[in-house]
Order: C-alpha cells, then structure tokens, then sequence
C-alpha cells in the first residue's frame, strides 16, 4: 500500500507552489489560482489524515468537503471583487493597486 | 516498487507538473488550463485515498464551475491584452520563501512518528459520510450552506455595476 | 453640658463657614447673621464650660478637661503611629476661648458697618467664621498635630483676609509677604514638633511632658551626634519657639506685621491685634513646662528676641506716618513684652497682658477703623482735630491710648506692671532698664499717634468737615471694650476674683507652679508710672500745636529719621536674599525644569516614538505581495520554531 508519507509530501509540495504563486505572480487572478493549489493541498492532506489515522472517526473527509465549498464560494467573491477593481482602475495587477501606502 | 505506488506517481506527476505550469507559465490561458490539468489530477488523488465521493465533488465544482469562472474572469479583465509581464519583483524573495516551506514542511513530514496504521488505507463509505454529515456535522453543514448564500449575494451586488449599466 | 462639650465651641463656626461657603451668595445679606449668631453661640457656651471647669475645680487645684476622637491609626507591629482630634480645657485654654470669641463677636459686629457695600460682604464673614473656627481650635488643641494644623488654618485666613482687596497690588503683596514670613516660621515648628514625636512616639501634649518629665529626652541624638543631657529638648524647643517668631511677628520675623493693615480694619483689629498674632505666646505658655525643662538658654532666647522687638517696633512707631502702622508696631511692642514676660518665667504675667492687651488692642484698631471709614483718609499727615468731630471715638481711643502706654488705673497698667514685675525678679537690671526705655518711648508714639488724630488744627480742612462719629454699628461695640479696657486689669485682684467664682485674683487661676498673689510693688508701680507718664509729657511738647519741636529734631536727626523711616533696612536686606539667593536657585530649578525634565523626558520620549513611526512607515507600501510575502514569512518562521522544539 502507499504509505502515508508519500501523500503529505505531495500535499507539501503542491502547498509550496501555491505559495511560490501567490507571493510572484501580478495578476490578481493568477493570484487567485494559486490559492486554489494551496487549498487543494490542504485537502489532500485532511482526508490523508482521515483515511490513514482516524478511520472511525473521520473528521478529515467532512473537513475537506467543507474546504472545497468555501473554497468555491470564495472563488466567486473574489473574482467579483477583481471585476470591481478592473472596473475602477482599468487593471487587474495588485502592484499598481498601492494607494494605501505611506 | 509496488503497483499501487506507480499509479500514485502516475497520477502524482500531473498534479505536481501542472501546479508548476500555474505558476510559472508565460502565458495566462495556459496557466488557467493548467491549473485544470491539476485539479482533476487531484481528483485522481482522492481516487486513490478512496474517497470517491470527493473526487466527484472535486470534479464537479472545480472542474466545472471554478475553472469557467476563472476563464470568465480572465476575460472580462482583459488580461491578455496588458503587455507587463506576469512576474512581480519579489520572484527571488517568493521562490526563496516557498523553497524554505517545502523544505520545513517535508522535513516535519518525514520526521513524525503518524501515530496508527500509516500504511493501510481504511475505505469510508459514502453512507457514513452522509450519516455524519448530516447528524454530528449538521449545524456546519448549514452553515456552510449559509456562506454559500452570501458569497452568492456578495457576489451579484458587487459584480453588477452602476445603475444604469 | 460642661468640659466635655467643649469641642462645640470650635464646631459651630465651622458649621458656619461651610454653610456660608456653599450657599452665602444665596442667604439675605450675604449670610452676616449666620457668621455672627455662630460666634455668639461659641461666646455664649464658654460659660457653661467655664462653670464646669471651676466646679471640678478644688480651690487652686484645677483639673483639666479632654475630649479626643482617633482620628487615623496604624499598627504596625510594636509602633502604632496615631493621630488624634482632641480638646483639652484648662486654664490658659479658658483665657483665650475668652479673649478670642469676645473680641471675634465685637468685631464682627462692628463689621457689619464698616464693610457694609462691600462687593465682597459675604465673602468676609465667610472668612471670618473659617478664622474663628480655627483659632478655636487651635486654642483648645491637645495635640501638637491639630494645634499646627489649627495654626495653618489661621494664617490661611490671614492671607485671606490681608488679602482681601487683592486688587490692589499693595494688599496683594502683603498677603503674599505674611504668608511667606510666617511660614518660614512655621517650618522650624514643625520640625520641633517633629523632633519631639521623634522621642515621644506621640503628638499629645499632656503625654509629651509626662515624657520629658521622667527624663525620656535626656541624651538623646539627632541623626547619630550624640548630645548630652537636655541639649535635645533645647534644640526642640527651640524649633517650636521659631513658629511662635513667625507667627507672633518677633524679630526677626517682623516685617509682614506692619504690611499687613492693607486688609480691611475691623480684620488688623481681630487677627492682628487680639488673637492669631497671640497664637505664638498661647503656644508657648501651652508648652512653658518643656520650656522650663530645656536648657536656661532657650527662655534666655525668648527673652532675647522679645526685647528686640520692643525696642524695635518702639522706636519704628515714632517714624510711621500712617494710624494702622503705628497701631501694628504698638502690636509688635505689646507682643514683644509678653515674650519678654514669658522669657522672664512667668506664664501669669504673658497671659494677663494677653487678656487685657486683647481688649484695649482692638479697641484701638476699630476706633482708627471709625476714623478712616468717616474721612477716608488714614495717613497722620492728613488728620487732626478730630475730637470735636468725633467726641465718642476720641474718647475711646484715649481709653485705649492710655491703657497701652500703661496709665493707672487702666488695665494695661496691671498686665504692664506685672510683666516688670516677672523682669525685675528675673534679676538682670540692664534689661529690666531697657524695659522701663520701652515704656517710655511707648508713652511718646502713642501721644504723637493721638495727638495728630484727633487734637488741634485739622490738616485736611475739608475731609474734616465730613467727619462724623460712626453709626450706632459700629459705636456701640466700642463700649463694652472700653469699659473692659477700663475696669478689666482689677482681675488681679484676689477679691474682684472670688466675686466671680474663681479661688482668686488672675494669678490663682492662671499660673506657672504655683498660685501667685497679687503683691502690689510700690518701687515698680512708681518707676513705671513715671515713664509713662514722662513718655506722654515728652510728647506732647514735641507734637502738640503743630509739633514744631518734633520738626526741628527730625532736621537735625535726619539719618536716624531715615534709618526709622525705612524700617532699618530690614526689609530691603530680606528683599536682597530674595532676589540674589532664592530667586537663583529658582532659576536653577527651573533650568533643571525646562531641559531635562521637559525636553529630554516628556519630549524626548515622545519624539523617539514619532521618529520611529517616522522610521517605521516604510513597511507600509500598499502593495499586496509585500503583504503576502510578511504573512509566509511569519508562518515560516513559527513552523521553524515548532519544528526546532520539537526535534
């Protein structure tokens, strides 16, 4: 069988992309996949849990399908808000929304 | 290596090789198309953990409804239309970070004594997720439902524009 | 109601100001009829207490009566550190409830009149009753703490009421000099007070002489240097001595006296004259047994210092030009001599002026009071012939002058003769000749002083034609006091007292260790009649019809006119350490102030935050990733940290 390890790893690694994505990347929306990746991640790594150490008591696989409903209603928010602010500044990239600087 | 491991590695490069075509493509169709490539190899991954109903979950929501709403967005900002590159100032500063996560979090991983079966994998059936779901879990379940609402109403009042629009 | 209701006597005008103080603007009036109706009540309960105190009394043997409250206590393991309010009645403490709520109530009366149009009239009696209620209190104190606290109250008051017309600059400056005098004074009190607790572990002063009695102050030591037998107790006594300096206008703490007459008349009548100035001998009548304790050289100071201050105000008297002053330096001389009594040993003779002094004193000040208030004018310059204006005041003032320079068969005679007495006995005749020059030069001022008032041609034509005597008011309090100036020095004798009920004259009530008889001294009698008497011959030749011969001495003693007319100098040398030392070190401190408190602590401090907000706002740049990037940095570094601690 395919020990658990191998699972946390991927999950890892899938995490650190996600993070990679996040802090490199300009557009808002390519923003938004990467935090996608990374809740992705965390849900490989709940049901891992579930599956692997508590089988009767699976709290992991509910935890993920929770992840993966807010995780969609988040998407929707914030593509809205990306709307809004392309709208109002006729970009999608976070470097030039800086006016609440110093 | 066991049979089961090199399914996992064949599911397992997808994920890994599309999450890095997320974040790293030139152009950003093609990192929208692999950010799909991605998820519906971690639907395979949940395949694999045994938790079919996940996957179905997984490719339903975010194969289907996430990744259209991405590409909508994507065009209603005109994204391929602004010349600046894709990568902000801090690549150095981002990649340093998420190596030094990757490192830490696999170190952790890889140290820990999982207390339990690690390498058995315990099949939950549909039946008991939906008993728990909807007796032990069921005020998060409704309140989960409650986000979903909001999010949907934020999402209409904060996309729809001026009035006159 | 008897000894032990005592406190009451203290109690009623306290009422009285808080009433005034909160609603006197309110009240018909400004509330003058509360502040008198107090004092009256306060004059009125002496009795009762009086009558008690004699009944528990048996023959000379007097037993005193206490009442005390605990007021704040701390037990501390072994020393319990106590502050008591308490009142204690015995014979001095009887003479001055006497003194000071008659002569409070006349004056108060006689306020009415004078301060009547006052914008302030309330604000007066408000005033007045916080005075009376503290004087009060001061007299019937049983321990040290209360008596200074008392002590402080009454000189509030003083500059309170110096002060009263603090809109003109002189009142104003007055105040501020007497407070500032007397409380130089009141610091070396308060150390002695201080100093004897030290010892004593307690403020209460019949517990205080039961110590020093039984020896408890014998070589003890100040701040580890040893001192031997009685020197502690001296030093001590000392330190409360230089509170009665300040406070009774000895020298050299003289100077505020004279400034103060800016305050309103009927205010030099009662707190100047009669009672707050006497609060310093009652003090050390009060604590004469520690007095007689110490070390000769403490009496030998108070001696000192008193026949200072006659000599002193005596020849100043001859230079002031205006009524108030020349009355305020008869003060200072009738203080000095009643120290000069005490000096001598005698408690009998200091409390005998006192009482008399009380009377005739305030006499005095509320007939100059009647003449300023009928002609608006106080300086001598500008009076005369005023008798034929004015025939009432004149003839108080007369009984007053009289009294004061000691004519028989007026009560200053008594209470003077008295003091001579206790002098001469002391054994010192330079000194004793030195008090009868006193008396003599007392005779002149007080001559010139009437003389210029009230006799021969007016200087200031038409303010005398609109002199009149007072009204009714102002007047009738006047005759009581006359007639007690008058018939008041028969006190001494033991017949007139045990008419009234005491065992005797004024020396079986009122005495040091021993009952004291009158014995009427023909050599002293005649010697200081003849000064007196002599005084007031010499004077009139210089001063009278126009006092040519008083000019013409005046030319040819110039410098010495001048020495008299700037009041020695005193003032300008006090004036010199002000400005040259205590304002320097002012500006040190203030230096110290300015910089480094200010500047470098409160400023300084907040200028470090607002540089490193300065500094600080640099992270603040608006831009997401930046964000993002501090947020991974910080999970990053708690995973660190756990993942450390847990390997």
């Amino acid at each position: 069988m395919i020990p658990i390890n191998d699972f946390l790893v991927l999950s890892a690694i899938l995490f650190s992309l996600g993070i990679y994505g996040v802090l490199a990347r300009r557009n808002a929306v390519l923003i938004l996949m990467s935090v996608e990746l990374m809740l992705q991640a965390v849900a490989i790594n709940f049901i891992a849990f579930a599956v692997y150490l508590s089988p009767d008591q699976f709290t992991g696989v509910i935890f993920a399908i929770f992840v993966i409903t807010i995780a969609a209603a988040e998407v929707g928010l914030a593509l809205a808000i990306i709307l809004r602010l392309y709208r109002n500044r006729a970009t999608a990239n976070v470097d030039e929304a800086d006016t609440l600087k110093w | 290596m066991t049979y089961e491991e090199v399914i996992f590695f064949v599911i397992a490069v997808p994920t890994v090789g599309g999450a890095i075509g997320v974040v790293t493509a030139r152009n950003v169709i093609h990192s929208a198309l692999f950010l799909i490539l991605s998820l519906l190899a971690v639907a395979g991954v949940f395949i694999l953990l045994a938790a079919e109903f996940l996957a179905i979950v997984q490719v339903l929501i975010y194969g289907g409804a996430v990744t259209i709403l991405v590409l909508f967005a994507m065009m209603l900002t005109r994204v391929r239309d602004l010349p600046a590159a894709l990568d902000g100032p801090q690549r150095p500063f981002a990649a340093l970070a998420a190596g030094v996560f990757m490192g830490v979090s696999i170190l952790s991983v890889v140290s820990t004594e999982w207390p339990g079966e690690t390498e058995e994998i315990n099949v939950i059936s549909i039946e008991q997720i939906g008993n728990q779901l909807f007796t032990t879990w069921a005020v998060p379940f409704e309140i989960a439902s409650l986000v979903l609402m909001v999010a949907l109403l934020g999402a209409i009042i904060l996309a729809r524009g001026e009035e006159g629009e | 109601m008897g000894m032990e209701d005592a406190y009451l006597i203290p109690a009623i005008p306290a009422a009285a100001f808080v009433v005034l103080l909160l609603f006197g603007k309110y009240l018909p009036r400004g509330g003058d009829f509360i502040a008198i109706l107090a004092i009256a009540a306060s004059f009125a309960l002496l009795f009762p207490v009086l009558i008690d105190f004699l009944d528990h009394a048996d023959g000379t043997e007097f037993v005193p009566g206490e009442k005390s409250w605990e007021w704040v206590r701390f037990e501390t393991g072994g020393r319990d550190f106590e502050i008591r309010l308490g009142f204690f009645v015995d014979q001095i403490s009887i003479v001055m409830l006497a003194v000071v709520s008659f002569v409070a109530l006349i004056v108060q009366i006689y306020s009415v009149g004078y301060m009547r149009g006052d914008p302030k009239y309330g604000w007066y009696f408000t005033c007045m009753s916080l005075f009376a209620a503290s004087m009060l209190t001061l007299v019937l104190a049983d321990n040290l703490l209360l008596l200074y606290a008392a002590w402080e109250g009454v000189g509030f008051c003083s500059f309170l009421l110096i002060g009263f017309w603090w809109e003109r600059r002189s009142a104003a400056e007055a105040a501020k000099k007497a407070f500032i005098t007397t409380r130089i004074g009141d610091v070396g009190f308060l150390i002695g007070i201080l100093l004897l607790w030290k010892e004593a572990r307690t403020f209460d002063i019949t517990a205080i002489f039961e110590f020093a009695e039984r020896g408890g102050f014998n070589d003890a030591d100040i701040g580890g240097i040893g001192l031997n037998g009685s020197a502690y107790l001296t030093i001590a006594v000392l330190f409360l001595f230089a509170g009665a300096v300040g406070k009774s206008g000895q020298f050299p703490l003289h100077v505020w006296l004279p400034d103060a007459m800016e305050g309103p008349t009927p205010v030099s009548a009662l707190i100047h004259a009669a009672t707050m100035v006497v609060a310093g001998v009652y003090m050390v009548s009060r604590m004469f047994p520690l007095f007689e304790l110490a070390d000769q050289v403490a009496l030998d100071v108070v001696m000192a210092l008193g026949l200072i201050t006659v000599l002193l105000s005596a020849t100043l008297g001859l230079a002031a030009t205006d009524i108030k002053r020349v009355i305020a330096y008869s003060t200072l001389n009738s203080l000095g001599l009643m120290f000069v009594a005490l000096g001598s040993g005698s408690v009998t003779a200091a409390m005998l002026y006192l009482f008399v002094h009380g009377f005739f004193k305030a006499l005095l000040f509320l007939a100059a009071g009647s003449v300023i208030h009928a002609t608006e004018k106080q300086e001598l310059p500008e009076l005369g012939g005023l008798a034929s204006k004015m025939p009432l005041t004149a003839l108080v003032f007369l009984i007053g002058t009289l009294a004061m320079v000691g004519v028989i068969p007026l009560s200053g005679f008594w209470a003077k003769d008295e003091v001579l007495h206790a002098h001469e006995s002391y054994g010192n005749v330079v000194l004793y000749i030195i008090a009868l020059v006193s008396v003599f030069i007392t005779g002149l001022y007080m001559t010139r002083l009437f003389i210029r008032t009230f006799l021969f041609e007016p200087r200031d034509r038409h303010s005398w034609e609109h002199a009149h005597d007072a009204e009714p008011v102002m007047t009738l309090p006047l005759i009581p006091l006359a007639l007690l100036t008058i018939v008041g020095g028969f006190v001494v004798f033991d017949g007139v007292g045990e008419a009234m009920g005491f065992p005797g004259g004024f020396g079986e009530f009122v005495f040091t260790h021993e009952p004291e008889g009158f014995d009427f001294a023909w050599d002293i009698a005649v010697l200081s009649t003849v000064s007196a008497v002599g005084g007031i011959i010499v004077g009139w030749y210089f001063w009278s019809n126009g006092g040519e011969p008083a000019r013409r001495a005046g030319e040819r003693l110039s410098p010495v006119y001048r020495m008299l007319a700037n009041r020695y100098y005193i003032d300008v040398a006090y004036q010199w350490v002000i400005d040259r030392i205590v304002l320097t070190l002012g500006r040190v401190v203030a230096w110290f102030d300015r910089n480094i408190v200010n500047d470098t602590a409160v400023d300084g401090s907040a200028g470090l935050g607002v540089f490193a907000g300065f500094g600080m706002k640099f992270l603040e740049t608006g831009k997401l990733p930046n964000y993002a990037l501090a947020i991974v940095a910080g999970v990053i570094g708690l995973a660190v940290l756990l993942l450390v601690l847990r390997l």
